[in-house]
């Protein structure tokens, strides 16, 4: 038998036995039903992931606020610094003023 | 009367407006600086800051009252490897925004010791400043502070002194 007579034989149409159905219908009705998950499990499902939410917000919210906390402590000391050497040196020349006149 | 209504509407609202930082732009200056210090504050930051500041702490308390009716703190450094990084022409478009009538310089420093200037601008609205601006240039060095809002310049002045920065004696006015 050479290669065309082989193919044509395995791709050869075949007729299935007359309890095909029967036998795929008598598994289907065996097989387990697959169970639909329980109400609380959804709403504890959304709860838990709500309050995870709502740490992460805190969280964000205290992150922010410590940084704006540096933020204005850095901001202050820059800006207080830069004023006091201004005052420092008005006031330093104002004396010198004053010791002259 | 539609121009009219529209035109009455715009002022009120241009009245109504919240004072607005100082619009410097620092771009060319970034570009060249080897370090830099960028604090950029709004109201809403500011009041968040304030909820972090502590009352027990002496030093913050004095900030949490300073900043209280704040609308805004900017402040940029700008720090360069060596003298002449930047030039007069760049300091003089910083000037530029800060001109009478809404402006006013009430101080104008130079230290020959660090060859520091510090020159101070307040804006007034009435009898109260509504806002500060200092522009402090040294030869490696630039700052540009912006304060949005009614500043106590004495208490701000005074908390200068902390923070490691010696405290000087100032005489005050009688």
């Amino acid at each position: 038998m050479n290669l065309e007579d082989e193919l044509r034989s395995a791709l050869e149409r075949r007729e299935p036995s007359p309890d095909f159905t029967n036998r795929v219908l008598a598994r289907v009705s065996g097989a387990p039903a697959r169970r639909a998950a329980r109400p609380w499990v959804r709403w504890v499902a959304a709860l838990a992931a709500s309050v995870l939410l709502a740490v992460g917000a805190v969280e964000y919210r205290r992150y922010q606020g410590e940084r704006a906390r540096s933020q204005v402590l850095l901001a202050v000391r820059i800006a207080g610094g830069k004023l006091r050497k201004a005052q420092k040196k008005v006031q330093t020349l104002h004396m010198v003023r004053r010791s002259v006149t | 009367m539609r121009t009219a209504a529209f035109l009455g509407m715009f002022v009120l609202l241009a009245g109504l407006a919240p004072a607005q930082q100082v619009k410097w732009n620092y771009d060319k200056l970034a570009a060249r600086a080897s370090e830099s210090v960028d604090v950029a504050l709004d109201g809403a930051l500011l009041r968040l800051a304030a909820k972090f500041l502590s009352d027990d702490d002496k030093d913050e308390a004095k900030i949490k009252k300073l900043v209280a009716g704040l609308k805004g703190v900017y402040v940029k450094t700008f720090e360069f490897k060596k003298a002449g990084e930047y030039s007069q022409a760049d300091v003089d478009t910083f000037r530029a925004p800060l001109r009478p009538p809404d402006w006013q310089r009430i101080v104008g420093v130079h230290s020959t010791e660090d060859g520091e200037d510090v020159e101070v601008y307040i804006k007034n609205e009435g009898k109260d400043i509504s806002g500060l601006a200092i522009i402090a240039t040294a030869p490696r060095e630039l700052t540009l502070v912006n304060i949005v809002g009614a500043i106590d310049l004495d208490a701000l002045s005074e908390l200068g002194g902390h923070f490691g920065i010696p405290e000087v004696e100032v005489e005050k006015k009688k």
